[in-house]
């Protein structure tokens, strides 16, 4: 990425408030093309508000989301779909009773456009975009389950290839790894570098921070709807205000430690 | 074979076997039973697109068939048009009458949707009952103009009388499993198709598929004018069958009954309506000597359902 690359997506002084609560004030924040964004932050900072506006369902109260240089701010869910956002979510969503293959071939027929009238019959490109995303996330073989029996990481997964059988720009995921084990968190990172590597921008909630670290190319740590740090990895653990309202010693000494490691780590 | 073929290729094979019915029965009452189950049947083939494809809980489907109804029976009545292009019309129409209902429904959820539907029903009822000044003055007495709680008769047929003579009732029977063919063979292509997926998706979680493209309100107009055209048609069918249309298509024991035949069958099923409503005309048969015990036997069938087989009949064999 070039720095004169326009940014895919610019929030421009976004404010979201649920009456006297101010969930995310006046924040202001770019996405470079092909870039991993991470954003961390304690309980209740207004992480998944952020998504919840840029995607549409809980559009903001003030300030502009720009994506391409095209303002979404006040842009129906679908309408954001079909410009190029993706999202996944905290609580796992899915269409439980529809199969695994039907819920990743919503977002292929329905995530591209908004023609009035949908085929008669997913087309070749629609069965192509859902084979694709189903091979990514490695449920080829379990396609004809009712999705609401998976267990939470298939139904992760799921998630994730619903949103890139829309084939998005930018893809926004909410926790993709709360809740899983090591190992399961190690695979849903292979799963990350694999979508990265095809040009997908991606923002990343999560609280799990070797996931996060590992992944981001940059990170913003949120608090009360404010960043209060915006920078490399590496920097959150010098950074005194993360380690006092987010991190903690304890975690910031064991993070510093990964960190370490990560650097002899052949690349 | 595809699940859309094989629906296709059965309904088919079911509509072949129906159409020899007449050659060996001739009995009036069984055809005519036969052709009542065919109207039914298409009416909760698109209900239950509505209430159990798309998961909307609407309970405004017999006042829809209603405008199917009096719209062909005013039509012919006072406009003195041919049925064929009278149902036509007054199917139009339902899909117009049915996308308001979509509309007006849009921002409700579950039960408030069930309220708003059956109270638009009501007032459909009522608008009809309590008209009853004189419109026009028939030999048969004063006619209000939506013809009051007597409804309409006299108003022509579908020319099966002059073609048939007294077997009259055997060309209904094969109009209605016509049109039950290409009710149920709509149905079986909606539901399997990307409309049915986006309807099923917008059920099973509306915030999850909007953000996944799927625009509500664009759907949720799709699912309520598509059923609404065969309802219509069923309604212009049954007056054209019977000669005759009056308040009781409102009657809430009639909703019920459709109703049950769904549940009993299989909601969000291709082929679970058709069957409840083959089970309970059967059974209503079968009840008709207990009188007053038909509609407690019926309500509890349905409760019976509801609480042990969520799923109908048809959920039965895929477990
Ligand atoms: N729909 C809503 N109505 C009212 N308040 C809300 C709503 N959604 C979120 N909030 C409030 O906004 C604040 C931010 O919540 P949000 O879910 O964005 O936090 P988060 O950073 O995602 O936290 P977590 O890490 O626990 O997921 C919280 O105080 C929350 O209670
Ligand atoms: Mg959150």
């Amino acid at each position: 990425m070039t720095t004169t690359d326009p940014p895919l997506l610019v929030c421009d002084s976004v404010a979201k408030s649920f009456g006297s609560l101010t969930a995310v004030r006046q924040l202001s924040f770019t996405a470079g093309r092909g870039e991993i964004l991470g954003v961390g932050g304690p309980n209740g900072a207004g992480k998944t508000t952020l998504f919840e506006v840029m995607s549409g369902l809980n559009p903001a109260t003030s300030g502009r989301v720009l994506l391409e240089g095209r303002d979404i701010t006040h842009a129906s869910p679908e309408a954001i779909c079909h410009a190029g956002i993706a999202r996944t979510f905290q609580l796992n969503a899915c269409f439980d009773s529809l199969t695994v293959r039907e819920n990743v071939e919503v977002g292929a027929i329905f995530g591209r456009s908004g023609r009035m009238l949908p085929n008669l019959r997913p087309s070749p490109e629609m069965q192509q975009a859902t084979d694709d995303a189903l091979d990514l996330v490695g449920l080829s073989a379990r396609q004809g389950l009712v999705a609401g029996s998976l267990p939470v990481l298939d139904r992760k997964l799921l998630m994730v290839a619903g949103a890139m059988a829309t084939r998005p720009k930018l893809l926004l995921m909410d926790e993709p790894v709360g809740g899983l084990t090591h190992a399961e968190t190690d695979l849903m990172m292979a799963t990350v570098r694999r979508i990265a590597a095809t040009g997908v921008t991606i923002i990343l909630i999560e609280h799990v921070m070797r996931f996060l670290v590992a992944l981001s190319d940059r990170v913003m740590i949120l608090h009360h709807g404010e960043r209060i740090y915006e920078g490399s990895a590496a920097g959150l653990v010098q950074d005194r205000r993360v380690i006092d309202v987010y991190l903690g010693e304890g975690a910031s000494a064991r993070l510093a430690a990964l960190l370490r490691e990560g650097r002899h780590e052949p690349a | 074979m595809t699940p859309l073929r094989r629906d296709i290729a059965a309904s088919i094979a079911l509509v072949a076997a129906m159409a020899v019915v007449p050659l060996i029965f001739d009995t009036r009452y069984v055809i005519t039973q036969l052709t009542v189950f065919f109207i039914w049947g298409i009416v909760v083939t698109q209900w239950n697109l509505v209430l159990g494809v798309a998961g909307i809980f609407s309970l405004a489907q017999m006042a829809l068939f209603a405008v199917g109804a009096y719209g062909t029976a005013m039509l012919a009545y006072y406009g003195g048009m041919a049925m064929v292009p009278a149902m036509v019309i007054a199917s139009l129409a339902t899909v117009g009458v049915s996308l308001v209902i979509g509309f007006a429904c849009l921002r409700l959820k579950g039960p408030y949707v069930a309220l708003l539907t059956l109270a638009i029903a009501q007032m459909l009822y009522l608008i009809v009952v309590n008209d009853t000044g004189c419109f026009t003055n028939p030999p048969s007495g004063c006619l209000p103009l939506l013809g009051g709680v007597r409804g309409f008769s006299r108003f022509g047929d579908l020319g099966f009388r002059d073609l048939l003579g007294s077997k009259w009732f055997v060309g209904h029977y094969y109009v209605g499993l016509g049109l039950l063919l290409v009710a149920q063979v709509f149905c079986a292509f909606l539901i399997r198709g990307p409309l049915g997926l986006a309807f099923r998706a917008l059920r099973d979680n509306p915030g999850y598929a909007m953000s996944r493209g799927v625009g509500r309100l664009k759907y949720q107009l799709w699912v309520f004018g598509l059923s609404a055209f065969f309802t219509g048609l069923a309604g212009a069918f049954y007056v054209a069958h019977f000669g005759v249309v009056g308040p009781i298509v409102f009657s809430v024991s009639m909703l019920l009954f459709l109703l049950a035949m769904i549940v009993v069958g299989g909601m969000g099923t291709v082929w679970g309506p058709l069957l409840g409503a083959a089970v309970l005309m059967i059974a209503d048969e079968g009840l008709r000597e207990v009188g007053d015990w038909r509609e407690i036997g019926l309500g509890l069938v349905l409760a019976g359902f509801v609480i042990l087989l969520p799923r109908g009949l048809v959920g039965l064999r895929r477990r």
